[in-house]
C-alpha cells in the first residue's frame, strides 16, 4: 500500500526530530512505574494506569511504529491525552531513574499534531493574535500606550513623581508583562511601577512588539512563532540599549 | 521575581510590615523547576511573611498547580480536567493551614483562585508584587502632601 499524504507529512516532520536520543528513550523505558506517583493527573484520578506519564508517550511510539499511518480517531485520542491529561510540568522527568525526558516527548507529540493542523482552538487564536499584534490578547499599540498612560496618571496621585518610562533609551532594565495584565489586571502594572519608582530603578517599557513576555505558541510546539516572540523582545532591548530584560513575576 | 528578591535582600526596598496571616508558596514549574529560581522564590516568601508554612515537596520537586502547559489559556475546553487534577495542589495548600498563598505566576494564580472556589480552601492567592507594593516603606518625599496642597489652594 502506498503511504498516505498524512503519513508522509508526519514522517517528514519526525525524521529530523526523532534521533538517537528519542529512539533510545523509547527503547530503554522499562515501564518501571517510578513516574506514576510523580504525576498529579495520575494521583487525582485514583491511580488510573492510563494517566502514568510513561503510558502517555505511547502515542508517539505508536506513530513511529506505524510509520505515520494513523487515522483521525487515533489523532483525537492522542490529542485528548497530551492536552487534557498533561501540563508538561516536567515533574515525571525529574524522577525517571533512566533520565528519560518524558516531557520532551509529550512536547514533540504536541508539535507533531500542530504540524498536522491540530491544536486547541483558544491557543490557535492566541497565536493569530501574536502574528497580528505581537501579543496574545490582540491589544493594539494605541491601546497599550493608552493603558500605560492612565496607569501612570492614576499612580501619580499616590506616589509623587511616579512615571512609567516608555522607550527610554539607555535604561538598565526593560520591563515586559503578561498581556493579560494590560487587559484584565492593570493593577499589576501599577504595583510594579510603584516598586520600581521607590527602588530608584532605571527602567523602561517598550511601546512596540516585544512587551508581552508570554509565549503560548511554545505549548503547542509552534517553535517558529515562539522564536519570533523572543526575537521581538530582544530586538526591543537591543534598540533601547537595555542591559537586562525583566519579566512580570 | 529575581529582581524583587534582590531589592528586598539588599535593602533597596524595605518593608514596613510583614504578612501576619500564615502564608504558603507556589513553585511555578517554569519559574522554579525550569527557571532555576527555587531558593530565591522561597527567600522572597520568607522575607514577606511572619508565619511561612512551606508545602510538602516545596521547591524544585513541587507539584504543578494543574494550570500549566497552556491549560489556563485553553479556556473552557480544559476546565473540568483542570479542576480534577488540581486536587493535589488543593490538598497541599489545605495541609499547610495557610490563609495567603503567594503565587509568582499568572497561570498558577488563575488556577489556584479557581481551586479555592472549587475546593473551598478559604485562602487568598496573591502575587509577590501586590504584597511588596502594599507593605513597602515609601520615602517621605514620595508621599503626596495633601494638606500643603490644600493650603496653597
Amino acid at each position: 500500500m502506498e503511504p498516505s499524504t498524512r503519513s508522509k507529512a508526519i514522517m517528514e516532520f519526525l525524521k529530523p526530530r526523532v534521533g538517537a536520543r528519542v529512539k533510545s528513550w523509547l527503547e530503554i523505558c522499562t515501564k518501571c512505574g517510578q513516574c506514576a506517583d510523580t504525576c498529579h493527573f495520575y494521583l487525582a484520578a485514583d491511580r488510573d494506569p492510563k494517566m502514568i506519564p510513561a503510558a502517555k508517550v505511547k502515542y508517539l511510539s505508536e506513530i513511529i511504529r506505524r510509520k505515520g499511518e494513523v487515522d483521525d480517531e487515533f489523532i483525537q485520542k492522542a490529542y485528548d491525552c497530551i492536552y487534557h491529561e498533561c501540563n508538561m510540568c516536567r515533574r515525571c522527568t525529574q524522577f525517571c531513574p533512566f533520565g528519560i525526558n518524558i516531557a520532551d516527548m509529550i512536547a514533540l507529540t504536541r508539535a507533531l499534531l500542530f504540524s498536522q493542523g491540530v491544536c486547541p482552538e483558544a491557543l490557535r487564536s492566541a497565536i493569530k493574535n501574536y502574528h497580528e499584534t505581537g501579543n496574545q490578547m490582540g491589544v493594539s499599540e494605541e491601546d497599550w500606550l493608552d493603558t500605560l498612560t492612565w496607569c501612570e496618571e492614576e499612580m501619580e496621585s499616590e506616589i509623587v513623581g511616579l512615571k512609567i518610562p516608555v522607550d527610554k533609551v539607555g535604561a538598565e532594565i526593560m520591563y515586559t508583562i503578561n498581556a493579560r495584565e494590560a487587559k484584565f489586571y492593570p493593577q499589576d502594572i501599577q504595583e510594579v511601577a510603584k516598586i520600581m519608582h521607590v527602588a530608584g530603578a532605571s527602567w523602561t517599557v517598550p511601546s512596540k512588539r516585544g512587551w508581552d513576555d508570554t509565549n503560548l505558541s511554545m505549548f503547542v510546539g509552534d517553535l517558529k512563532t515562539s522564536r519570533t516572540l523572543v526575537e521581538n523582545t530582544f530586538a526591543r532591548a537591543t534598540e533601547l540599549g537595555a542591559k537586562k530584560v525583566a519579566i512580570t513575576e | 521575581m529575581e529582581l524583587f528578591h534582590d531589592y528586598l535582600d539588599q535593602g533597596i526596598i524595605k518593608l514596613s510590615k510583614k504578612v501576619t496571616e500564615p502564608t504558603t508558596l507556589q513553585d511555578p514549574c517554569n519559574v522554579v523547576r525550569s527557571g532555576g529560581l527555587a531558593a530565591k522564590n522561597r527567600h522572597v516568601a520568607e522575607m514577606l511573611s511572619e508565619d511561612f508554612r512551606p508545602m510538602d515537596n516545596q521547591g524544585n520537586y513541587n507539584y504543578c498547580c494543574g494550570g500549566g502547559g497552556g491549560a489556563i489559556p485553553m479556556g473552557g475546553e480544559m476546565r473540568k480536567q483542570r479542576m480534577k487534577c488540581g486536587k493535589i495542589k488543593a490538598e497541599q495548600i489545605r495541609a499547610t493551614g495557610a490563609k495567603i498563598v503567594l503565587v509568582p505566576c499568572h497561570n498558577c494564580i488563575d488556577q489556584i483562585r479557581d481551586l479555592n472556589k472549587e475546593y473551598d480552601l478559604g485562602i487568598k492567592a496573591v502575587h509577590f508584587k501586590e504584597i511588596i507594593a502594599h507593605n513597602m516603606i515609601v520615602p517621605e518625599h514620595m508621599i503626596p502632601k495633601e494638606e500643603d496642597e490644600e493650603e496653597k489652594a
